[in-house]
């Protein structure tokens, strides 16, 4: 029973080691977005990563950082030993047979820790359109094929055999656009300038052509009446009449 | 007799004064409305291609309005110094037509103004804006209008979109269609240009990095010039009609105290 439970153990921690995915590393820091002030943090096929500064330490100086962009469905059985631009990883077969795939290789080297406070150390996931049919290149890093939500993580490799990784990232869902079609341009009716400018325009008006009929009934009316005055001539004739009589009927024109 | 003789004569010092301000708003409206028919900021094709272009038609009546209005004070001017009875009733008629075109052109520039909202001009930006195919020569040419302002207000104006850049991620179109999201997240004239006309940064540019690209939208500058315009026909000429209710009821009444 004794050397039964010796030989469990090394079993048991061979199990373990498999259910993590054949390799024990721990998980650094995951990636996080770039600072939301950056308009183009998300957008409809892209979205920008801080740079892993100081977060792999104590790695040879040879390692080439990875990043790793995969579906929510790849990242339980996520294999770290499968080649970057492999099978199952082409960036071109993403969502399309691949639900992984690895991009953005560089060396530590372009990662200096610490970084100089004041400068922008990004990475703009989805960039590079020119290869993004192109099947010789499976590790371009082309514009994201939907919204997603998509997953990522770093992946330091010293030739093939991963040496450091993140933990994943939390879900990272893109933009999505509406249709321009649905917008509604319908007015919210009309502001209350108008509808005052409206309505004593038209009260004017009203009176004016009511002034206007008045006018004309009662002025037709009394081209007599005893309250109109004479024109500016007239003040004249009365003179003439106490003076000259015989003026008096052409004073009236 | 004296007094209502004074009291004629007052009523004419102030009919006379009346027609010469109503002469020289004339003018003044003539002038105003010329300035804004002659485009000054540019945007006219964004209104004609809303096919609404109301406000312009209320400025082309406003420029004869306004001709009009001086004519008729120079016969209103005559006539009442004249004491002439036809005369006045000429005068009062076709000031009565003139304000009716003038009231006309108001209402329209008042009503048409609530109709141009930032929504209106968003779609027709993003439907409108670098579109490639074109159904006839008359939406070709308002495409072309509508591509070449929008490029020019971006440019002068150091602003993106209507509301801003984030316009061109939330909706699908025309500009879309022909350039990827990943290569021009908005369009060119987004970026801030160096003297030469090419972005200081274009990567800067593309990540939406503050002070490469402009983050505000260009619904102010699209608006301020539009709603001058507006109001500028709307509110003079209510002023103006407003002045010439008082002066024409002062010519009916005097009018009627006319002897034939």
């Amino acid at each position: 029973p004794h050397s039964g439970a010796r030989t469990m153990l090394p079993l048991l921690l061979l199990l373990l080691a498999a259910a993590h995915g054949l390799d024990d590393l721990p998980a650094l820091k995951a990636p996080v977005l770039a600072n939301s002030s950056l308009g183009g943090q998300i957008t409809t096929s892209t979205f920008v990563l801080e740079q892993p500064r100081c977060v792999f330490k104590n790695v040879p100086e040879d390692t080439v950082i990875w990043l790793v962009v995969a579906d929510p469905s790849a990242v339980p059985d996520f294999n770290n030993s499968v080649e970057p631009g492999g099978p199952g990883r082409e960036f071109q077969q993403f969502l399309n047979g691949s639900f992984a795939y690895m991009t953005l290789n560089t060396t530590i080297l372009n990662y200096p820790c610490p970084k100089n406070p004041g400068d922008i150390t990004v990475l703009r996931v989805g960039s590079e359109t020119s290869c993004a049919t192109d099947k010789a290149r499976p590790t371009c890093n082309g514009p994201l094929p939907g919204p997603g939500p998509y997953q990522v993580k770093f992946l330091a490799l010293n030739g093939s055999k991963p040496v450091a990784q993140t933990a994943w990232s939390e879900p990272i869902t893109l933009k999505k656009a509406q249709p321009s079609g649905s917008i509604s341009v319908l007015g919210s009716g009309h502001s209350a300038g108008m509808i005052a400018l409206t309505s004593i325009l038209s009260i004017l008006f009203a009176i004016l052509l009511a002034g206007l009929l008045a006018m004309l009934i009662w002025g037709l009316d009394a081209s007599s009446g005893s309250s109109t005055f004479s024109k500016p001539e007239a003040v004249t004739v009365r003179r003439y009449n106490t003076h000259h009589a015989y003026d008096q009927p052409a004073a009236r024109l | 007799m004296a007094r209502s003789d004074d009291g004629i004569r007052i009523l004419q010092g102030l009919l006379v004064f009346g027609n010469v301000v109503i002469g020289m708003c004339g003018i003044a409206l003539t002038a105003e409305c010329i300035f804004f028919v002659s485009n000054p900021h540019g945007l006219y094709p964004l209104l004609e291609a809303t096919g609404n272009d109301d406000i312009y038609a209320a400025a082309w009546i406003g420029i004869f309005v306004g001709f009009a209005l001086l004519a008729l004070s120079i016969l209103g001017i005559v006539a009442v110094i004249k004491s002439n009875r036809t005369l006045l009733l000429v005068y009062i008629i076709l000031m009565l037509i003139t304000y009716a075109f003038e009231m006309a052109s108001c209402i329209t520039a008042a009503t048409q103004r609530d109709f141009l909202t930032p929504n209106l001009f968003l779609k027709q930006m993003l439907e409108r804006y670098n579109k490639s195919e074109a159904v006839n020569n008359n939406d070709k040419r308002m495409t072309e209008g509508v591509t070449k302002t929008w490029d020019k207000l971006m440019l002068q104006s150091q602003c993106c979109g209507v509301q801003g850049p984030t316009d061109w991620q939330d909706y699908t179109s025309a500009f879309r269609t022909t350039h990827s999201d990943a290569d021009y997240p908005w369009p060119r004239n987004c970026c801030v240009m160096n003297a030469q006309g090419s972005p200081i940064n274009l990567d800067g540019c593309k990540l939406g990095v503050p002070g490469y690209y402009n983050s505000n939208g260009c619904y102010d500058a699209i608006s301020g010039p539009m709603n001058t315009h507006a109001w500028g026909v709307a509110w003079f000429g209510f002023a103006i009609l407003c002045w010439t209710f008082f002066v024409l009821l002062g010519t009916m009444f005097y009018w009627s105290r006319v002897e034939y």
